[in-house]
């Protein structure tokens, strides 16, 4: 009787432990993938083949003169190479045909997203390696895959304030509520 | 074994308490959180690089140089321009929301061609430009048949109008809207001079404005604002005194050392008074008329001065003995809302300057020559007809023009008796009207063509008035396409006289600007840069104008009507813009309620009247009514009733549209004595409560 | 007042308006509104709806015609040292933080309950009654200075902080010192606008800067000064009566004196 008891007690709680371990797979592992959505480049783009070409960073991502940062070039910033084609990559073909020549500009999709709301300085953060933010791209030949938040809009590999204000409290900068936002 | 409730039930609870060491939950509501704070219907900011561009943007009447702040190559901001010495970094209110008026939901979008009482369609620039041609081919070499009317005071493309007009055979059809340039030529002619005055308000020490508002809506306002802020250095002392004799306390009077409250029916009558004692604190001049001219203003005593504006006749004595002390004194006439007045009350306020030996001196008075010409065609800028007496004609058929050309215009709106001018306009068969906006004209015209907002256009400035030396300035577009299908007006008549087999010599507004400031001695691209070109003002003296001035009517006493002095904020807009969009905010809750415009008298005004604080009044006079709400003001002269210009539009868009009453339709004009000019600075109006 | 200190700063960017120089034009409003993305209203008569960052009174000295008189008093937020919208901000979505000591206020953060906007004495806080819409195609021409807010938010003049962004930004290309700025590379758009300028500004407490100077002048004062709430905007006038209504007069004080506050 009591070993049958025991028993039943112990098979009582499977559902609750299907359920539970269920739940945790699904939330660790489907439902991140769910609620992102995967978006590639418009233009499949190769650090690499620059890099190998001799180009550094600052070559293409640039300061203006007052002292704003230029981010991702423009079309006229391309264009001093790439007026026409002058490789063999595909890639450059669809940049040239699809925006080089028409005048629009390419959608680029930045993995460091910021809202509206947030004021961010390169100027000021000139001393650290862009790899500190930034994933290292001198060595990558595939854009890396594009993933937005459904919900948010947000990109996944985005910075979170927490984590600049980590960093600004470790290195004694101000944590001042308009210090990083407008 | 088979899953019972109890099994099932455990299972979801097993699920939800899983849920709990995911992310799922805490993620989601992060992620809601970020959702929450970027709403898809939040306009989102642009990005990109920028850059500040000079341009001239010609919204108000003068021109602000701005320099047009761009993000990604789209504009966003006006600031002003440090290194254009008339605006020295200061805008205007009208121009510091200049970029939002390229998208003002009253902007002309396309030509429209009217298919009914007030209905237009959509057409095609050919099929627009085609029409413009054909109207106009049957009327060629008929005088009197084409006319014109141009808003623009300064820019060269009133050359390319009168010069079309002079080779249709039509150069009499050539007309401006009032303005304080049109009264002030004709009162420097009344003096025996020619050319447009201008005043040196930098180099003065003393500047009384009888009338004029010159820190606010008057000439080359931020110029004048800037010679204003040098003579009075923060925290130090100021080097110059700066009076305001007009109907009310405006923006001009709230910074001036003294305010004389002088209604608008007795402008003369107080220059005269003012004239007389200065005379009798031993002032005295070489001009040939003088002995006339002191015998004129012996008739002004202080008794007549105290009669025809209720001041004290110390005021007087008191103003004439600081004038007097002054080393450098100036006096600027003009009408307390810039147009109006008539020739007579610029010849009583200017022969103050002649008075005081200030003709051509330093911190004076000055006459700018003739500017050199772009198209030899064209007529003098005083040659123009007044298109208040034109209009009038039309209405009487004394003129009996078959098509008219406005040019950034508003004849329906902004002449007085609009009412009248309205029905005047119906009198002409075709009217096509150059328009940025939909505005009262265009709305009346049977053929809209969309003109280039000022940061989508060449446009220039030739001696913006007031200024006292003659003074250029050019800007080129900020955008190369407009954001609507518009183009350039000049370039449409140039097109157009073409096809009318008449060569003006140019093609665009651009090359006409080139050989503008070629003609000048100017650089286009200098002045397109964002610099100005200045000139000398030419020798030459005036005489006091006695002779006009002595046919000056004595001013009627009424008892039942009280003097209507209409006031001009340039935050309100001009007689060719509706109050701008970004502007609203300015207007105080004492000037429009909802619909509803406040009219200002001082609290003796309102017993005598019979009306207190917030009552509903309805003004009678002129051709029309206007009705109002009732503020009391102590800063607004005796006996009178002050109404603030640029409301009741019945055009433009839901900002400005129905909003207060329009002042034109009760202003009163009458013939000048002497000058035939017309007049309405000293309109009445009687006051009724409903 | 509460537990909050009093915080010192190095900088402290304030203004002082020349009352005597401000013809009420409303160039000031208008940039303002331009500058930070407000959009316009269709009825803007109805003043418990409008956002005004900055706002030009027009005030009176109260005398009959012709002795009657008037000044424009302009203005933005006080950015006081001693703020009174800060302490009562219940998540802390307002704040007095920052080397300058601009008030911040971060609107994703605001929970719309306005308890600061009851606090403050200036109505210098504004709440979005309505979501920003602009007309057709006017989103285009949106600042990119300021993020523009939803309706439930309050919101108010930052001095446009992002200009003082960009001005450290241009100090640093320029091999200059972000934290010392000379005076007149960073100013906000109503002073930069303003045809007369009326509006002096820069850091208080830098002798080489002249509001320095001209905050210490005879006939400067601030706005109700007997609160004592420490604004970092000054205005000046040699009018007495203007100077009285700037202390909205406690009777029998000296104007422009501070008040001690018990």
């Amino acid at each position: 009787m009591e070993e049958k008891k025991q028993c039943k007690g112990c098979w009582g709680a499977l559902p609750f432990v299907i359920g539970f371990v269920a739940a945790v797979i699904a939330g660790w592992v489907l439902y991140p993938d769910l609620i992102y959505s995967k978006k590639t480049q418009p233009v499949n783009f190769s650090h690499k083949v620059h890099a190998e070409q001799g180009m550094v960073c600052a070559d293409c991502h640039t300061f203006r003169d007052d002292g704003s940062y230029a981010g991702i070039p423009t079309n006229e910033k391309c264009n001093e190479c790439h007026s026409d084609v002058v490789g063999t990559n595909p890639a450059e073909k669809v940049y040239v045909d699809k925006y080089g020549k028409t005048g629009k500009d390419v959608p680029w999709l930045i993995y460091q997203y910021q809202p509206d709301n947030v004021i961010f300085s390169h100027k000021a953060h000139e001393s650290l390696e862009c790899t500190s933010c930034h994933p290292d791209m001198a060595k990558n030949d595939v854009p890396p895959t594009y993933y937005q938040n459904k919900l948010s809009g947000y990109s996944k590999q985005t910075m979170r304030m927490w984590q600049c204000e980590r960093c600004h409290a470790e290195n004694g900068v101000s944590n001042a509520c308009h210090v990083c936002h407008k | 074994m088979g899953l019972d409730r109890r099994g099932f039930v455990k299972f979801v609870v097993g699920g939800v308490a899983g849920t709990l060491f995911t992310p799922v939950i805490w993620k989601g509501m992060d992620d809601a959180a970020k959702w929450s704070q970027n709403w898809g219907w939040i306009p989102r900011l642009p990005k990109g690089e920028r850059k500040a561009v000079p341009a001239l943007s010609k919204l108000c009447k003068s021109g602000c140089a701005v320099k047009v702040q761009t993000v990604g190559g789209a504009p966003f901001a006006a600031l002003g321009n440090p290194d254009n010495p008339m605006s020295k970094g200061g805008v205007c209110p009208i121009c510091a929301g200049s970029v939002q008026l390229m998208y003002s939901p009253a902007r002309v979008a396309g030509p429209l061609k009217k298919v009914g009482e007030g209905k237009y369609s959509p057409i095609k620039w050919e099929e627009a430009e085609a029409m413009l041609v054909e109207k106009l081919t049957p009327l060629k070499g008929q005088d009197g048949k084409i006319a014109a009317i141009s808003g623009d005071e300064t820019g060269t493309a009133n050359e390319v109008l009168s010069a079309l007009l002079a080779g249709l055979g039509n150069a009499s059809g050539y007309c401006a809207m009032p303005g304080e340039m049109l009264t002030a030529t004709r009162g420097v002619k009344l003096m025996g001079g020619a050319g447009q005055p201008g005043f040196d308000i930098e180099g003065a020490d003393f500047v009384l404005m009888i009338g004029a508002d010159a820190l606010d809506s008057w000439g080359a306002s931020v110029a004048n604002q800037k010679a204003f802020a040098a003579s009075h250095p923060t925290g130090e002392a100021a080097t110059a005194r700066f009076v305001y004799a007009g109907p009310a306390l405006n923006n001009t009077s709230g910074v001036c050392d003294q305010f004389v409250a002088v209604p608008p029916t007795a402008t003369g009558v107080f220059a005269l008074a003012l004239a007389n004692a200065l005379i009798s604190v031993g002032a005295t001049c070489s001009a040939p008329d003088f002995a006339d001219y002191k015998a004129l203003a012996a008739k002004c005593t202080p008794e007549v001065f105290e009669k025809a504006t209720g001041l004290k006749a110390e005021v007087l004595k008191d103003l004439a003995g600081k004038i007097k002390a002054a080393k450098a004194p100036l006096v600027i006439p003009g009408a307390s809302f810039g147009q109006g007045s008539g020739a007579l009350d610029f010849v009583a306020g200017a022969s103050l300057n002649v008075l005081l030996g200030r003709v051509g001196q330093k911190g004076g008075m000055t006459l700018l020559p003739a500017a050199p010409k772009a198209l030899s065609a064209a007529a003098d800028r005083a040659e123009a007809k007044d298109a208040g007496s034109f209009m009038a004609q039309v209405a009487t058929g004394k003129a009996a023009p078959a098509a008219l050309i406005v040019y950034e215009a508003n004849p329906a709106y902004a002449l007085p008796q609009a009412g009248d001018m309205t029905k005047a306009l119906g009198n002409i068969a075709f009217k096509v009207a150059f328009a940025t906006y939909m505005d009262e004209t265009a709305s009346l015209a049977d053929l809209v063509l969309p003109a280039p907002h000022p940061y989508e256009r060449f446009d220039d400035a030739m001696n913006p008035y007031g200024v006292a030396k003659p003074t250029y300035l050019a800007g080129k577009p900020v955008l190369a396409k407009p954001v609507v299908d518009a183009k350039d007006p000049v370039d449409v008549l140039l097109a157009a006289a073409g096809k009318l087999g008449l060569s003006l010599g140019f093609e665009t507004y651009a090359d006409v600007i080139k050989a503008k400031a070629k003609a000048v001695g100017a650089d286009m691209d200098t002045l397109t840069g964002g610099a100005a070109w200045t000139g000398e003002p030419k020798g030459g003296s005036l005489s006091l104008g006695a002779a006009a001035l002595a046919k000056a009517p004595a001013p009627k006493a009424d008892d039942k009507a009280v003097a209507l002095a209409p006031l001009s904020k340039l935050a309100c807009g001009t007689t060719e813009l509706a109050c701008p969009p970004a502007d609203l905010l300015t207007i105080r809750d004492t000037e429009l309620k909802g619909k509803d415009l406040f009219v200002q008298m001082n609290a003796a005004t309102a017993k005598k009247l019979g009306v207190a604080e917030g009552n509903k009044i309805k003004l009678t006079g002129g051709s029309g009514e206007v009705k109002a709400l009732v503020h009391v003001n102590e800063g607004v002269a005796a006996g009178t009733v002050a109404m603030l210009m640029g409301f009741g539009h019945s055009a433009w868009d839901q900002y400005t549209k129905g909003k207060g009453d329009n002042i034109f339709k009760i202003l009163t004009v009458s013939d000048e004595a002497g000058t035939g000019m017309k007049v309405w600075a000293g309109s009445t109006v009687t006051v009724a409560k409903i | 007042m509460s537990g909050h200190a009093f915080k010192e700063f190095k900088i402290n960017w304030g203004m002082v308006i020349d009352l005597d120089k401000c013809t009420g034009c409303g160039a000031c409003m208008t940039a303002c509104q331009v500058e930070n993305n407000i959009a316009p209203m269709v009825d803007a008569s109805n003043k418990m709806r409008t956002l005004s960052w900055m706002l030009v009174f027009e005030l009176s000295n109260g005398k009959p015609a012709p002795e009657a008189e008037v000044a424009y008093l302009p203005r933005p937020c006080m950015q006081c040292g001693h703020p009174a919208c800060v302490p009562v901000c219940p998540v802390v979505a307002t704040d007095k933080n920052e080397e300058g000591g601009i008030v911040s206020q971060i609107y994703p953060r605001c929970i719309g309950c306005r308890y600061c906007m009851a606090a403050c004495p200036y109505h210098a806080r504004y709440f979005n009654w309505e979501d920003p819409i602009f007309p057709k195609g006017m989103e285009k021409a949106l600042s990119p200075d300021t993020s523009t807010r939803p309706r439930g938010v309050v919101e108010k003049c930052n001095f446009c902080h992002t200009r003082l962004m960009h001005a450290k930004d241009k100090a640093r290309q320029d091999g200059g010192d972000p934290e010392a700025l000379a005076e007149g590379a960073y100013i906000p758009a109503c002073v930069e606008v303003c045809p007369t300028g009326a509006i002096t500004f820069g850091d208080l407490k830098n002798p080489e800067h002249k509001v320095h100077q001209l905050s210490k002048s005879k006939n400067a004062f601030r706005l109700l000064e007997k609160l004592g709430l420490k604004p970092q905007v000054y205005y000046m006038s040699n009018r007495e009566w203007v100077r009285k209504l700037g202390d909205n007069y406690a009777a029998g004080g000296k104007p422009g004196a501070e008040k001690k506050h018990s």
